[in-house]
């Protein structure tokens, strides 16, 4: 790693994962400063179980506590508000979000609206400047995490927030709610994940402290993602996964990279696709791409993916190539998994012709449009159009 | 939208308010037939005195010195001056190393135990739990629970310290 | 990878690394609403002209509230409480730390009593008593060591009632920590020696003590593959702007793994031998770390062994059976040693015969041996170290370290 140019790197949240890591809410809520925190989830998209696990951490904690689990998918600032209100009303210190997406999101933001004590929450935009610290705010990821959940972004409806004080300060990785109900949603989280993580690793800017992060990251995905999707009794491999989507909202904090990010984030404002689906079909021709720039960069990763033996025994002009197979084992296993249920390319994905054009549209914007353009060429984007 | 006051976890509570008491007890009874444990308890001062237990309500566990004897008083943090609180972060956390599924040595690695008090002293305490845990576990559990179970002690000494600690710790001697 | 029944990992520390990492400081404070800091430093870096390197750094945008050098190499209450009045007197907004261990102690006491408000400095001693956040703290660290510029706790000494208090809360971290290379150019080859290998002793120890996690355990690979790299080469040619700053990101990586993992029985040991006898830290991290090894290893063999490759390479690596990994690791280190002490002309110490005061006198006399081993029953690193250590265990590894044989394993008393 070239250290010449300098770096800067943060990762604010602390991560508590494993067994009974939501009974020691009240005891982190304290070390905050917190007592009376309130709850931002949705019946529908968290679930109910998952809200009474919560509720029963409290356990004997004598806290006095607010739900409000009524975000949907298509919540706006209205809501923002609405919470917001509750908030003061209700005199509540500090916010836990449960769920992954939207919900984090609604929760971010309504922090932003109380720590900015802000008159109307309906009132934020993209313009507004996020100076000092937030209050604190811990987050909850279910296995219907995004991995944006941790990261320094927030989007409602076209708003978008980019701060650092956005994150939380604490994530909750506990196997009882990380646990996957559903294959293609856990293949969705991590290749979301992976994919985010990968491109900031085999950029020529990554520091040793992000690369900390994307190491332990991709090794776990590599190693679980598989496992999660077909056991789903798996315990073990979902908190796995959970904890790489959660290391992969620092990564994408600290890089410019963003190549996929991009690239699904189109699709899922435009489609409401998940990213993760279309972030997984481009993974290969993005790596193809980066393969024909720079062979080193991607060498490492097969330290990375495949371990030290596999690494050390490869002659080094074999390493690039190894780590792409790595790669397409990797997701051939899943599309394997799911069979058929995640469509390895746009065409199959079923995307109407107009919303196809609405996607190339937005792409043609971004300052690298032309080479996204390519990528979604060669995952069968334009054979639609044609 | 709805307001929520924590309720209570009874039956776990009471499952560690039982451990808790049987284990003062134990220490008492060691404290009397074994040598390692009295020496450990002769390295900390006079009158000085322990709780365990669990946030945020208890149930606890005191026991100290009283005119040079090692005595269990109960689980009232109030009877005396404690100079040392090991607590356990949630009741929990409390049930699984009370019902030794994590020895005190793997639940402070792994952040579920908090020391409140100088750290010499809580290194005392803890040695003494673990010999505690020895004698009143199966080798095969004990051998879990602690991180190296002393195979070197000669068997009569464990057998007999182990019935000598049971039968004191259900006497109450 | 492993991933534990239960972990928590923290770092909130802002790292800003580079060979012109000072420069960006007036725009970290301003970021954080601060214009006026107190910087807070001692006599020997100032004389070493690396305050003035600060200074000059932050020309823009900021008024120096205050520069205070007279930080003791032990930390002091009475000097905390002097220099917080200097805060409050010259109406400082921010503290920036420049130095070592010490420095950073007693800044983040400094800042407990400004952002408190605190008579007394006891009241929020222990675990647990800070709450909220403090005021800005930015750590400029002058060693490549100790990774204080990235831990929680902070150890304050009350010289008059002889009391020492020690402070843990994730409110003590410095918000941002600056690693420059011209903080550590200037460092003479034996100290770049003895604190470059308390950073690896962090970053092994750290690698197998029994709080260990992913994160903790990636950050320790890049620490051990950064400082094996770089430490001899820095310390036979101190002004390898490159080799400084990789130092200075290895030891920080380390501090960042062992302050989530802990520390064992090399710590345990060199705790109780700097009380005992007054040997610099680094020194005896240098001479116990192979044996810290040796002692763990019937129960860490394959968790060192996993340190081989990006210690020594792929060749050292592919030459080496699977076996003989971990032992490898532990000779490794004690070339390290001996590198360095050839380096140093002998002044690095191998083993603690060899430690000796500016007088040429023996600083760890044999006959101490128990009275160390017995203080390490007291010192809380104890705790974490993989294998359990009593008075006869901590006696036969100093006993080895002192002599400098290797341990004999078939001593240690196994369960
Ligand atoms: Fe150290």
């Amino acid at each position: 790693m070239d250290l010449t140019n300098g770096f800067a790197f943060i990762c604010p949240f602390k991560t508590n994962s494993g067994n009974k890591a939501l009974e020691n809410l009240p005891v982190e809520l304290a070390g905050l400063n917190a007592c009376k925190p309130l709850i931002i989830t949705s019946r529908k998209l968290a679930g109910g179980s998952a809200i009474g696990t919560l509720k029963n951490a409290f356990g004997d904690s004598g806290m006095t506590f607010g739900v409000f689990d009524e975000v949907t998918e298509t919540a706006d600032l209205n809501v923002v508000e609405q919470i917001r209100d509750i908030f003061i009303k209700g005199q509540y210190d500090s916010i836990i979000a449960l769920g992954g997406g939207v919900i984090v999101d609604v929760a971010k933001i309504v922090n932003l609206a109380v720590s900015q004590k802000v008159a109307d929450a309906r009132q934020l935009s993209t313009a507004t400047a996020i100076r000092d610290p937030l209050g604190p705010f811990v987050v909850i990821p279910t296995a219907a995490a995004t991995g944006m959940e941790t990261s320094k972004y927030a989007s409602l409806h076209g708003i978008s927030f980019v701060a650092v004080h956005l994150m939380p300060d604490l994530v909750i990785l506990d196997p009882r709610l990380t646990r996957a109900k559903d294959g293609k949603a856990v293949a969705e989280a991590g290749f979301a994940a992976f994919g985010r993580i990968l491109e900031a690793d085999v950029a020529p800017g990554k520091n040793p402290l992000m690369h900390a992060y994307a190491f332990t990251a991709l090794r776990f995905l590599r190693e679980n993602l598989a496992e999660a999707v077909t056991k789903r009794c798996n315990k073990k491999a979902s908190l796995a996964v959970a904890n790489a989507v959660a290391m992969s909202g620092c990564v994408i904090s600290n890089t410019d990279q963003t190549v996929l990010h991009r690239l699904g984030k189109v699709f899922q404002n435009i489609v409401h696709v998940h990213p993760g689906m279309i972030i997984g079909m481009c993974l290969y021709p993005f790596l193809d791409d980066q393969i024909k720039k720079d062979r080193s960069l991607l060498s490492n990763l097969l330290l990375t993916l495949g371990g030290d033996d596999k690494y050390v025994f490869m002659p080094e002009d074999g390493r690039p190539g190894a780590a792409l197979r790595e790669i397409y084992e990797f997701s051939y296993e899943i599309y394997a998994a799911l069979k058929g249920k995640m469509p390895p390319t746009i065409r199959e994905a079923g995307i109407q012709q107009y919303l196809m054009d609405d996607v190339l549209e937005v792409i043609n914007q971004e300052p690298d449009g032309a080479y996204l353009r390519t990528i979604i060429d060669r995952v069968g984007g334009s054979s639609i159009k044609a | 939208m709805q307001e929520i006051h924590a309720g209570g976890k009874p039956l776990k509570k009471a499952y560690v308010a039982i451990f808790l008491w049987f284990t003062g007890r134990a220490i008492q009874a060691a404290a009397k037939v074994d040598k390692e444990v009295k020496k450990e308890f002769d390295t900390l001062p006079d009158e000085f005195t322990f709780a365990l237990g669990s946030l945020p309500n208890g149930p606890w566990m005191v026991v100290g010195k009283e005119k040079g004897k090692v005595k269990y008083f109960g689980g009232n943090l109030k009877c005396r001056p404690i100079h040392l609180r090991l607590v356990i972060k949630n009741i929990e956390a409390a049930f699984l190393i009370l019902s030794f599924q994590e020895s005190t040595a793997l639940a402070t690695t792994r952040n579920r135990l908090m020391t409140d008090g100088e750290v010499p002293y809580a290194l005392s305490v803890i040695r003494i739990l673990d010999i505690v845990e020895v004698y009143l576990l199966p080798k095969l559990i004990a051998s879990l629970a602690v991180k190296r179970y002393p195979s070197w002690w000669p068997f009569g000494h464990k057998l007999a310290g182990r019935i000598g600690v049971y039968t004191r710790t259900l006497l109450g001697i | 990878m492993i991933l534990p029944d239960y972990y928590e990992f923290c770092c909130r520390v802002q790292i800003v690394a580079g060979h012109d990492a000072l420069e960006k400081i007036p725009a970290l404070l301003a970021e954080m609403g601060a214009k006026k800091p107190l910087i807070v430093t001692d006599k020997g870096v100032a004389a070493a002209g690396l305050v003035d390197i600060v200074v000059n750094a932050l020309k823009e945008g900021v008024t120096i509230g205050g520069i205070a050098d007279n930080v003791p190499p032990d930390s002091d209450l009475k000097v905390v409480n002097q220099l917080a009045g200097l805060y409050r007197d010259n109406a400082c907004d921010a503290i920036i730390a420049v130095g070592g261990g010490s420095v950073m102690d007693t800044a983040k006491g400094v800042n407990i009593v400004v952002s408190e408000n605190a008579t007394d400095l006891m009241a929020f001693s222990g675990a647990g008593a800070l709450n909220r956040r403090l005021k800005p703290l930015v750590a400029i660290p002058t060693t490549a060591g100790t990774g204080s510029e990235v831990t929680l706790v902070a150890v304050i000494k009350d010289h008059e009632k002889h009391q020492k208090m020690l402070f843990t809360s994730y409110f003590l971290l410095p918000n941002v920590s600056i690693l420059d290379s011209r903080m550590t150019m200037t460092m003479p080859p034996f100290i770049t020696a003895m604190t470059g290998m308390d950073a690896l002793s962090h970053a092994v120890e750290g690698y197998y003590c029994l709080q260990k996690n992913p994160l903790s355990d990636a950050h320790s690979l890049a620490a051990v593959n950064m400082i094996h790299q770089y430490l001899s080469m820095v310390t036979k040619n101190p002004a390898d702007k490159e080799g400084r700053l990789a130092m200075a990101v290895g030891a920080c990586l380390a501090g960042i793994s062992f302050s989530n993992s802990m520390v064992g029985i090399v710590h345990n040991l060199g705790h109780a031998t700097g009380a005992v006898c007054g040997v610099p830290h680094g020194i005896c991290m240098a001479v116990l770390l192979p044996y810290g090894l040796e002692y763990n290893m019937h129960k860490r063999r394959d968790i060192i062994a996993e340190l081989l490759l990006p210690m020594a390479g792929e060749d050292v690596y592919l030459k080496t059976p699977r076996a003989e990994r971990a032992d490898k690791v532990v000779s490794l280190i004690r070339q390290m040693n001996q590198d360095l002490n050839v380096i140093t002309g002998g002044r690095h110490a191998r083993y603690f015969s060899e430690v000796k005061d500016r007088d040429g006198k023996q600083m760890v006399p044999r006959d101490v041996l128990p009275e160390i081993a017995k203080a390490a029953l007291f010192d809380g690193a104890t705790i974490y170290n993989p294998e359990d250590s009593d008075y006869e265990d901590n006696l036969l590894v100093l006993e080895a370290a002192w002599e400098g044989k290797p341990l004999d394993r078939s001593k240690i008393k196994k369960g």
